[in-house]
Parts: C-alpha cells; structure tokens; sequence
C-alpha cells in the first residue's frame, strides 16, 4: 500500500509537471492569442483544439529519435522474424482466434475505465461482453458479442485521464512500446497495474501473453506501419503525427474537432498556376 | 406590410447565398461521383497501368485543391519561400500525393466504398462522411472536407479515421525543415528524392 501511494505521487507530480509545461508553452505560444481562447479551457489551447503546434510538442526529441531508432533496430532483427514465422506458421484464422482471446482478456481494464470515465452504459456493454464471450464464445476464441451487437470499444487509462482533462503532454518514445506521450504512458502503468492477470501470476504467464500480444499486434499493424515508413520523408516525425492525431481523435468529440486548423480557400489560393510534369 | 416582406426575403436569400457555399447534398454527390470514377478505374483491367496512373492524376488534379493544400502543409514557412520555391514545392506536393495515393489504392479489389452522410461546418465547408468495407477486419472511416470556390467544388483535406492528412504532412514537413536548420530547399530534396523512389 505503502508504494501503491509513492507510485500515486510520482503520477501526479508528472503529470502535474506536463500540465505546467503546457502552460508556459502557451504563454508563449502566439498564435493562441488569435484563436478562440475563451470558448477552449486553457491547458488545451497549445495544441489539442489548434493542431498546429504539435511539431513543437517534443521536447525530448533528441532522446526520443535514439529510442526509436533502437526500437526499429530491435523490430527489424528479432520482432519482424519472428511475427513472419508466426504468421507462416498459424493460419490467419488461428490468429484471429489468438486475437479474440487477448482483446477478452483485456475486457477488465476496459471494464475498469469504462466506470472511472462514468461511462456506465459502456460498463454494462463491457461486461455482457466479457460475459457472452468467455462462455458462448468459448473463453474468448469466438467474438459472439460483436455479431450480437455490441462491439469492442477500446479505452485505456490515457483516454481515462483525457477524459478528466488532462492534456497529453510532451511526446514519448517508450522502449519497445513505441510512440506514447506523457499521460498515455503512466496510463499504460496504471493499465497495468488493474489488470487481474498481472495479479494473479507474475512471471512467464504476463511475459507469455506480452510476447503474443506484440506478434498480434505486429501481425495485424504490418501494413499500416508499412505504408506510413513508404510515403514519409521523415518516419519519426511522420509516425509522432499519427500518433498524435489518433489519441486527440480519440479524445475529442466531432464538434471539437470542426475547430481544428484544416486547409482552407483563401483569396490567392489560385495566383500560382503549376506546370503539367 | 408586403414591401417589407420583400425587403426581409430578399435580405434572407442575401444571407443565404453568402454563407451556405455549398450544400451537404450537393458535396455527397460530388464525392460519389468521384468515389464511382476512380472505383471503376481501379477495377478496369482493359487498360494498362500507366495510363491508369496518367488518369488517376487527372481526376486528383481537378477534385484536390492541391494549391490551398500545398500552401497549408508548408505552414509558417509558405511565407519564407520564393516564388520558385513555392511553384517547386507545390509540383513536388503534387507529384508526391499522386504516388502515394496510386500506391494506396493499388490492392482495391474487394473493399467497397460507401459515402454515410456529411456535416455542414462553421467555416462554410462541408464533410462527407464515407467508410471502405473491408472483406475482413473494422470498416475504415474516411472524411472529406469539401469547400466551394470560384464556383468549383474541390476536396481540401482527406480525413483517415480521424486523422487529418493535411495536419500529418505539416507537422512532418515542419519536422524536416527544422532538423534541416530551417531551410527550406532542404524540404524540397527531400521530396524529390521521396519523388524518385516512387519510380
């Protein structure tokens, strides 16, 4: 209990240190005098409703490039070998199957964030899941529920405390994980931490199901992260934005987003005419 | 009473035809027109792959905005460039968003493309809301944002399930212009490079 409260401490001390990061950053930040200030809270006007300073957002980028460089290093020698032979070896429809069965073994924490966002219907729909799934579904193999209605939503800990108002804070790169930022990786922590898995056996079974979940996840992200690295002229900063982008979608709920800078008609938008190549 | 009746119509039908630029039903049709053309193009085998690529860049040309897009992606750094940069840089944007769209679209082959709906939005835009259905695996949302200018209707932002490709290329753009110590043509080399391989 005693270090249950330390780890509490440290959370809070971080994530109270992104807050006040952000804060002087938007001091600092121009372009947010010329935006709608008074209609956004203000933590959230560096970049989570503007969008447009995302690429400053990193402050530990020298760190982050070399951990992610790592990280490639790491995938291209041993997870990609091994996710290829996985896939060689189980036939799709197996790995499907494995899939179903990690996602239900991850109904808990969904279970877990559903209530601590309030979300009580999403609760009740976890749970019927996690219900339908684990008995008619045979401990997960098939996904019963989704054909009966009710789809998996995944929720973390980082949507959690987006959901409390929390703003990402700076960018990070986390060793063999990936892209994360502040508050999503002490939200992959405290994921952690409530999962009755991890309870119950900690050793080769946590480590087994790890090991699953990253050739699952590979497995099935093989083509996205394929195409973003084909048509991006800088990786790093290209998979940052993805990231970025996808957790504020994430976050955000669609009226929030129609503020978001996007590309516009302005009047010398047709001064430049282009050559036919 | 009916010359101010009048008055007040004609002053609504003022409003009316400043403000709502163009109208949901209409961007939906415009984006099923696109959506049929380039889906019928993509699964014609009678033509080679050329002459698919030449006309797959037609169709991008005139439904993208590549100019406002260009424009915005090169953010704070529009300002900075020459004239020969920014005419260099938009053909290269272009070039670039034809590769990787043809490349994108290359294994369409039992995917289905469905338009859902559309928002009308505060700055006079339209989103059309649109889904691929994937013969397996979740249905892959994909927003248009569709404004009308100089009486054309033109695509300006490609929203990949929440994620919008303009702000992507920006930041990452913005990415390569500052390892590269603010330069601009550093951008542009890098581009051109990116070109090349797409060959």
């Amino acid at each position: 209990m005693k270090y249950f409260f330390k780890i509490l401490l440290v959370l809070a001390l971080s994530i109270e240190f992104a807050y006040a990061n952000e804060g002087i950053k938007n001091l600092a930040n121009k372009n947010c005098a010329t935006g709608d200030v008074k209609a956004v809270p203000i933590y959230d006007c560096g970049g989570i409703f503007f969008g447009n300073s995302i690429e400053d957002d990193d402050p530990l980028e020298p760190l982050n490039r070399g951990i992610f460089w790592v990280n490639q290093g790491i995938d291209y020698v041993l997870i990609e070998p091994i996710a290829w032979a996985y896939s060689e070896i189980i036939p799709e429809y197996g790995r499907d199957r494995i899939s179903n069965i990690l996602r239900n073994l991850n109904e808990p924490v969904v279970l877990v964030n559903n209530l601590l966002q309030g979300e009580l219907e999403d609760g009740r729909d976890t749970i019927w899941r996690f219900v339908f799934n684990s008995t008619i579904g045979v401990a997960g193999i098939f996904d019963v529920s989704t054909d009966l209605g009710i789809p998996y939503k995944k929720e973390d800990l980082g949507l959690t405390l987006a959901s409390w108002g929390f703003g990402p804070g700076p960018y990070l790169v986390l060793p063999i994980l990936g892209p994360s930022n502040m508050r999503d990786g002490w939200g992959r922590l405290g994921d952690f931490a409530v999962d009755p898995i991890n309870w119950w056996t900690f050793g080769l079974p946590v480590t087994g199901r790890t090991a699953v979940q990253v050739l699952d996840a590979k497995t099935d992200n093989i083509n996205v992260t394929d195409e973003i690295k084909k048509n991006s002229i800088d990786y790093y900063a290209s998979i940052r934005t993805w990231y970025t982008e996808r957790r504020l979608a994430l976050t955000t709920a669609v009226e929030d987003r129609q503020a978001v800078d996007t590309p516009r008609p302005d009047e010398d938008e047709d001064e430049i005419v282009l050559s036919r190549e | 009473m009916k010359k101010v009746f009048f008055i007040l119509i004609s002053l609504w039908m003022g409003v009316q035809s400043t403000q709502a630029a163009v109208s949901p039903k209409q961007a939906e049709a415009f984006m099923n027109n696109i959506g049929s053309t380039v889906i019928s193009l993509l699964t014609d085998k009678s033509i080679t792959d050329q002459q698919r690529a030449d006309k797959f860049q037609e169709i991008l040309e005139k439904s993208f905005n590549v100019n406002a897009g260009g424009k915005f992606v090169l953010g704070r750094y529009w300002k900075q460039a020459t004239p020969d940069q920014k005419k260099h840089f938009l053909n290269l944007f272009k070039a670039t968003t034809v590769a990787s769209y043809a490349t994108r679209f290359k294994d369409y082959t039992s995917q289905k493309f469905e338009i859902t709906g559309s928002r009308p939005e505060g700055d006079g835009g339209v989103t059309v809301l649109s889904r691929i259905i994937r013969p397996k695996g979740a249905p892959i949302s994909i927003d248009w944002k569709i404004f009308e200018s100089n009486g054309e209707m033109r695509i300006y932002d490609v929203v990949l399930e929440g994620i919008s490709m303009s702000v992507t290329l920006r930041s990452e753009y913005a990415a390569v212009i500052q390892q590269g110590g603010g330069n601009i043509q550093v951008l542009v080399n890098a581009l051109e490079k990116k070109l090349q391989s797409f060959k």
